[in-house]
């Protein structure tokens, strides 16, 4: 993309005949896709005179220097001249200041879960997250806590992939349905999947979780516990007997000791913590 | 417990120096170096990840009837705790009930700590030392309470008077 | 992004029409230099692959958790200061029984008489200060203990009722402690 673009622009440079375009492409607004300059270059710039800016520092480790430290990596940005979001931000420093930083994006609208990162302290999804206008402080970009980096914001999410299949995401039923017809359910039935079949598996809230941090091995940790809850609940399985058995014991539900950081961090606003009271409850009586 | 998570590091650095040292290096700088007990192993992974995480058999004695029971023993603390205050009198029947409760929460809630922070997949003997331990100070705790309870004047009372010395 | 796209469309119309703008020799060399490909491929087996991948991981650092995670919900929430404040007040309570039992064979005096004339003779401030050191663990402990088991039946479970609810269970728990320490 990036050898794309440059090459494109040396063969207009080459041709020697636009300075109408040069010209456009200096102006902030109309070309951003253009501003191929440097945020230092743009602050010498007399054009904006007002730049806001604001610098982040980001978690860097290079897996082709695996005996380097990790390190944070300043950028500094006119927020002027950058989306809203921090995702925006990251997008802008990859373009045009370090093509080398690395993170997992897609959607750019919190429907992937691809961008789960900690920021300022807690995880979000970075496409979701404005950057704060008013304060000047640096915000600070991590990847999700306690999980083993793959390369600078790119955790490696094995792991909890594994632990969802470990807990047979799909419905399970011996039974055909009555007329034959699809396996329907009451109005009040389909409700209570609300709030549970929106979750994304993007994993902050799992590595939010100081519980999940010591025992991931073992512990499913509040999203697969989530997801858990969605098929318990579902009027349509009929395996619940068998799914509250394989979380009968002491590691895979139990560890949770409702610290609550799980519905604090949710970036879709539900709530993982309550989905495991019920489970418990369901369970208890 | 720290002594014998250090020791069995020690171990793990006698049998593969080079390796093992700079892995526990690098995991020294991302975590918290000086506190961490147990830093976090470098990472294997059983199986493609298309294997299922494994699902441990259902033991409901130590899942959901434990975490029940749990709740019944610290709900029922809090009457427990309280009446005696609000009464202003002393019942050592209550007082010894009171006492046995305090040991069942005392205990569960060190069988949690030790299982949340020993894990036994990675400290099979640390574990099961700590939970042989924990049942051990449990019972002489026992012991003592029933002690004090029968021959002194017993916890409530001891407290009371304390706070009127 | 446009002034992009106005070069990728010339050119690939230039490499088209070799009788455009430019001259097609300079177009066509362009449009081969943007489809070299620099890097070398290699077959690998699936095993080889995997080896390396696990090669890879035993490499990978632990990404920060403790110290960069959110001060407030860490090391300030509830839950933690449960455990705290439960250790505390159920190892002073292992402590005393050992050492109770162990008493009289080591010639210590831990009857409740002696105790009491023992504690009644230090200053009020200390007297104070070591009743508070014992009645915040168990305020906060009962509080919050409540609190979680209000929680265990899907009470309070709402985002903002769990931020409150921490901060409540503190300052409750402060002036509990300090009431009873000075006040009782």
């Amino acid at each position: 993309m990036a050898a794309l673009r440059s090459t494109a622009s040396a063969l207009l440079g080459a041709a020697a005949a636009r300075p109408s375009l040069r010209m456009a492409a200096a102006a902030p607004s109309a070309f951003r896709g253009m501003a191929q300059l440097a945020d230092a270059a743009q602050q010498n710039n007399t054009a904006s005179e007002q730049a806001n800016l604001k610098t982040f520092q980001i978690y860097r480790w290079n897996p082709d220097q695996p005996s380097e430290k990790p390190k944070m990596q300043s950028y500094t940005l006119d927020l002027n001249k950058t989306g809203p979001m921090v995702l925006d931000a990251l997008i802008r420093i990859k373009n045009e200041i370090d093509p080398t930083l690395t993170f997992r994006r897609s959607c750019r609208e919190g429907i992937c879960g691809s961008c789960a990162m900690n920021i300022n302290g807690t995880n979000t999804l970075a496409c979701l997250c404005r950057i704060p206008n008013e304060d000047k402080a640096d915000m600070k970009i991590y990847p999700l806590p306690h999980t083993y980096v793959v390369k600078d914001l790119v955790p490696d999410l094995t792991q909890f992939y594994k632990q969802y299949k470990s807990i047979k995401p799909y419905l399970q039923r011996d039974t055909p349905a009555p007329d034959g017809r699809e396996y329907r359910q009451t109005k009040a039935d389909r409700k209570k999947l609300d709030g549970l079949y929106e979750c994304i598996l993007c994993a902050c809230c799992s590595t939010s979780c100081p519980s999940y941090w010591w025992n991931s091995e073992e512990y499913l940790g509040p999203a697969i516990l989530l997801q858990s809850y969605r098929w318990l609940v579902d009027s349509r399985d009929e395996k619940t007997l068998q799914r509250q058995d394989a979380l009968n014991n002491s590691m895979s539900l139990y560890r949770c000791h409702t610290i609550l950081n799980c519905t604090r961090t949710c970036p879709k606003g539900l709530n993982p913590g309550q989905a495991i009271q019920s489970i418990k409850k369901q369970m208890a009586f | 417990m720290a002594s014998i998570a250090r020791s069995s590091l020690l171990r793990q650095v006698a049998t593969k120096p080079a390796l093992q040292n700079s892995i526990i290096a690098r995991a020294a700088f991302h975590t918290t170096a000086k506190r961490d007990l147990l830093p976090p192993l470098p990472q294997r992974v059983v199986g493609t990840v298309n294997d299922a995480a494994p699902v441990p058999p259902p033991s409901p004695s130590h899942g959901s009837y434990h975490w029940t029971f749990d709740r019944l023993v610290a709900a029922s603390l809090i009457p427990l705790t309280v009446a005696p205050f609000a009464a202003g009198s002393l019942n050592p029947t209550m007082d010894a009930v009171l006492c046995a409760t305090l040991l069942i929460h005392s205990h569960t809630g060190f069988q949690n700590i030790i299982v949340d922070y020993v894990p036994q997949y990675r400290t099979p003997r640390a574990r099961k030392a700590a939970i042989w331990g924990l049942n051990a100070a449990t019972v002489v705790v026992g012991l003592a309470l029933y002690e004090y309870e029968t021959s002194d004047v017993g916890i409530t009372e001891t407290i009371k008077r304390l706070w009127k010395a | 992004m446009i002034a992009q796209r106005t070069g990728t469309t010339a050119l690939r119309r230039v490499a088209a029409n070799p009788n455009a703008v430019f001259t097609s020799t300079f177009a066509k060399a362009a449009m081969s230099q943007m489809q070299t490909r620099q890097a070398t491929t290699q077959k690998i087996s699936a095993t080889e692959a995997r080896s390396i991948l696990d090669a890879q991981r035993l490499n990978r650092p632990v990404s920060p958790h403790l110290d960069i995670y959110d001060k407030q919900q860490t090391f300030f929430g509830g839950s933690i200061w449960q455990r705290f404040t439960g250790s505390g007040l159920s190892g002073g309570l292992y402590v005393f029984g050992a050492a109770y039992l162990a008493a009289p064979l080591l010639g210590w005096h831990l009857e409740s008489a002696s105790l009491v004339s023992a504690f009644g003779a230090l200053p009020f401030a200390v007297k104070s200060g070591v009743k508070f050191l014992v009645a915040w663990p168990f305020a906060f402990h009962a509080f919050n203990g409540v609190r979680h088991l209000a929680l265990d039946l899907g009470m309070f479970m709402k985002r903002q009722q769990i931020v409150k609810g921490g901060w409540y269970i503190w300052g409750a728990s402060l002036v509990s402690g300090l009431y009873l320490a000075f006040f009782l």
